[in-house]
């Protein structure tokens, strides 16, 4: 019956679907970091294409789980190569070693989870940048997250390792096809000392998705497919346009929960400047652009936190914020560069936490110009790449080489398949055999943007210009017009080659394929493989273990 | 009278700049590549979604449309509202002035404590070591570039020595003024002198580094030009009629010569805390000291205009109120001028 219906819903799911990981996609982070180990699983990268034309998926049996969809879908763009393969990044925090806390991957800083060993019970956090305002609902930044989630929990939310926990949800199931229930905690009480309704559950879903209810939330497209919220015999029932298999894991990451009455009781000013959560912290002091002070909320539903003062803070400048570390004036700061780490690993009192995250680094191609319209010339480009150097040398280690658009513990990887061996005599050949010797070509960056990415676009274009056969050179870009022109919705207004960072926080596959490598794809470069669009849509139409 | 008539035109003259800037200001948005909407809008908006959030910044109006709206704007207090945040973007801006106005005249303050003794004594001891040694400091200061000295402070004064906090500015001098000032009940209370010494002291805790980052260079500038200016004052005709007339020297040096010598340095002065205003951003950024700089930069990155516009506004109209002021100084230091 699915399949039946994937042509109808096949559209609406591309559309929103490939909303969401648009969200945290190319919002970027400009200065994060690694952890210094050594890659991934250092594979051989065999892949089994080499060169052909890709069509060896058919010897393999069909998939028939969502995930063997994702995960042939995955193999299928490894062979054909829409992109040369980079790197995942890393989040590398510096850290006071009075402290103990496990990074999280989605790059979200929970202090609930931080406990002290030593000293003052009492921790600040800095990073690079404040909040744009406490709406919950009104923002799109992790820095902003991050002192939003202190005081708000989630419908759903995620452990350290990204897997779905329950939150303000004590349960939930699919009821069918477009709707799915969550049951209730109960006993849990705002800031403000009223008691959690599943009313309010509804209309902070409301609030996201409809923009009838509140504000035009710049996080409706996080909640993709999902259409509203209502209550039902004393749960909340959430609707979606089709099956939505990933309903789930949406709202594991996304949708804060507020209390209906302050919300619709204040103005914007003042719901920008307070907050009044569920969460684990509540606000004692707030100042713009300054600082937020928390104390622990004595009435939390969960676990107490283990610390009794939190602060955050600001500051832009890495190698600040690296000094601020080391005097002691602050316990925990984001984004510390490779240059700084050894700085803070060579100081007793302060130490080095890094996680894997949820961004993937890669240069794409369009497959409608040449020489990008080759498969044979997009796979020599990733043979001419020596991924170990590039992260080694200019990532200092803190990264891990890919070959897929999906990272390692997302649904939908595929573990057979390993990033390309460099290989240049093989990718001098195939460039002879695409037909286009002799090619002279732009790789346009963008500036600042991601960590070390001028860095990163020059190595691969110096790779690649040293292939007897083709010509490569950087072209430096501001990220504003870049992105102009990626997301202009019209692919002839793409740059031709181009690096890009995506983050994907829902840890599935989909939110980075789709929009970013299927033909309805919104940011998609890669476009008319049928194959991948066949398997992306029955992947969405098929119910997930999320 | 004729300095009031001089002051008008000055006036006069600087109401034209500020409109300029912001008619310059307010075109810039039109010339810059990236469009604002790719900040606010989802990346993969649909067109629809895209001309309502155009249409919701008002930036689908035609261009002189907006131009009048934001002129007639800007005359009631109002710059528009921040594309990313939502809030006044008049209110984000001024809160930032107190930041930047601090350290700009925090930065000059060194400069003249520091550069005018150094350049007197440098002028009047030529040739000997005094005069090398501020010789050698004027080169030095001119030539460091201030994010070196910034980090370089911070390493050495903070990090390792832990004399000066690293960065952040935890209360303005305004407020620490606040509790002298305090009103309760409508009435006056009594003046909290102990929380006015601990807030003024903690302010020149933090801007200590800040200030002598910022104000190394224009310390160094100002002893070259106090230098020059004394040695050539010193060698004026009147000067040897004061020494026949058996004048003491100090009296000579100080009362005749440095007053005639500060005339262009005020000047200069003037034109540079204008300067500090708006280019203090790499120090700001440094020591993560919330001005109208860093302001201006993190608004650049989102291209979120209101603020962008609003604080090049206001750096500039600041910068057009201390030459105006300069050159009411200078009238009164040089009546001739006037004329």
């Amino acid at each position: 019956m699915l399949r039946d219906d994937s042509d109808v819903n096949r559209r609406t799911y591309l559309k929103y679907v490939g909303g969401t990981a648009a969200t945290v996609g190319l919002a970027g982070c400009s200065d994060s970091g690694g952890d210094g180990s050594d890659g991934s699983d250092g594979s051989d990268g065999s892949d089994g294409s080499d060169g052909t034309d890709g069509e060896d998926g058919e010897q393999l049996p069909e998939p028939e789980t969502r995930e063997e969809h994702l995960q042939r879908a995955n193999l299928r763009l490894n062979e054909r190569a829409p992109w040369i393969f980079l790197n995942r990044q890393y989040s590398v925090y510096g850290i006071a070693s009075r402290l103990d806390w496990t990074a999280r991957r989605d790059e979200r800083i929970e202090a609930q989870a931080i406990s002290v060993t030593e000293g003052e019970p009492s921790v600040t956090i800095t990073q690079s940048s404040m909040d744009s305002g406490l709406d919950p609902h009104d923002h799109r930044e992790t820095p902003t997250d991050n002192i939003v989630v202190q005081a708000h929990d989630g419908v759903l939310g995620r452990n350290a390792d990204g897997d779905i926990i329950d939150a303000l949800a004590t349960d939930y199931e699919r009821l069918e096809e477009g709707r799915v229930r969550f049951e209730i905690r109960d006993g849990v009480t705002f800031h403000n000392g009223d008691e959690l309704q599943p009313s309010d559950i509804a209309y902070s879903v409301n609030r996201v998705v409809d923009s009838e209810v509140g504000i035009e939330s710049p996080q409706s497209d996080q909640l993709a497919g999902v259409t509203g919220a209502e209550v039902v015999d004393g749960g909340v029932e959430v609707t979606s346009d089709g099956i939505n298999p990933i309903v789930f894991s949406l709202f594991a990451s996304y949708c804060k929960v507020v209390q209906q009455d302050w919300i619709e009781s204040r103005d914007s000013s003042e719901i920008n400047s307070d907050m009044n959560g569920t969460g684990p912290f509540q606000v004692v002091e707030y100042e713009q652009d300054v600082e937020i002070v928390y104390e622990p909320y004595e009435d939390y539903w969960g676990d107490a936190p283990e610390i009794e003062e939190l602060t955050i803070r600001a500051t832009s400048e890495s190698s600040t914020r690296v000094s601020q570390l080391l005097a002691g004036e602050t316990d925990l700061v984001v984004n510390v560069p490779p240059q700084e780490v050894s700085r803070v690993r060579d100081e007793d009192s302060t130490e080095i936490t890094a996680v894997p995250s949820t961004r993937v680094i890669f240069n794409a191609m369009r497959y409608d110009v040449e020489p990008f319209s080759s498969p044979e010339f997009r796979q020599a480009l990733n043979y001419a790449i020596d991924l170990n150097s590039i992260i080694e040398n200019i990532l200092q280690g803190f990264a891990d080489a890919t070959g897929q658009p999906t990272l390692e513990g997302f649904v939908g990887y595929n573990g057979e398949v390993g990033p390309y061996p460099q290989d240049v005599e093989q990718a001098e050949q195939l460039v002879e055999d695409s037909g286009h010797a002799g090619v002279e070509i732009t790789l346009e960056t963008p500036v600042g943007r991601y960590l070390r990415d001028v860095q990163i676009a020059q190595a691969v274009a110096s790779q690649i210009d040293e292939l007897s056969n083709v010509s490569c050179q950087v072209e430096q870009r501001d990220f504003a017009s870049l992105a102009g022109e990626v997301t202009s919705g019209d692919i002839e207004n793409m740059p031709h080659f181009y690096l890009l960072g995506w983050g994907n926080t829902t840890f599935d596959a989909s939110q980075t394929i789709i929009p970013l490598l299927t033909s309805d794809g919104a940011l998609s470069s890669y476009r008319g493989d049928e194959e991948v669009d066949e398997l992306m849509s029955e992947s969405q139409n098929l119910p997930g273990e999320n | 009278m004729a300095l009031g008539r001089f002051l008008l035109k000055r006036g006069i003259q600087g109401v034209l700049v500020v409109w300029g800037v912001v008619t310059a200001v307010f075109l810039l948005r039109f010339i810059t590549p990236g469009d604002p909407v790719t900040f606010v809008a989802p990346l993969d908006a649909s067109a629809e979604l895209r001309a309502q959030i155009a249409a919701d910044l008002g930036l689908d109006q035609p261009l002189y449309v907006q131009y009048v709206d934001y002129i007639v704007g800007l005359l009631q207090g109002d710059m528009g509202y921040s594309y990313l945040r939502g809030t006044e973007a008049s209110t984000i801006v001024l809160a930032r002035v107190p930041a930047t106005v601090e350290l700009a005249v925090a930065a000059t303050v060194v400069a003249i404590v520091i550069a005018i003794p150094l350049g007197v004594i440098s002028a009047t001891r030529r040739r000997e070591p005094a005069d090398y040694g501020a010789t050698l400091f004027s080169l030095v200061g001119i030539s460091t570039p201030n994010f070196w000295l910034g980090i370089m402070l911070i390493l050495v004064l903070s990090v390792q020595l832990d004399i000066f906090p690293t960065s952040r500015r935890p209360i303005g001098l305004f407020e620490t003024f606040a509790f002298l000032v305090t009103v309760e009940n409508g009435l006056a209370a009594p003046m909290d002198v102990g929380a006015f010494l601990d807030g003024l002291w903690t302010w020149l805790w933090h801007i200590a580094l800040p200030a002598v980052t910022l104000g190394t260079y224009f310390t160094a500038l100002v002893t070259r030009l106090t230098r020059s200016g004394m040695i050539e004052e010193l060698g004026q005709p009147y000067v040897r009629a004061a020494r026949a007339k058996g004048l003491p020297e100090s009296l000579i040096q100080y009362k005749h010569a440095l007053q005639n010598t500060l005339i262009p340095i005020v000047t200069v002065l003037g034109l540079q805390l204008g300067t500090l205003i708006g280019g203090a951003v790499i120090t700001e950024a440094v020591f993560s000291w919330p001005g109208l700089g860093t302001l201006v930069i993190d608004s650049i990155n989102v291209r979120d205009w209101p603020l962008i516009q609003g604080s090049l506004i206001v750096i500039g109209t600041g910068f057009v109120l201390i030459n105006i002021f300069v050159d009411a100084l200078y009238a009164y230091l040089n009546p001739r001028v006037v004329h």
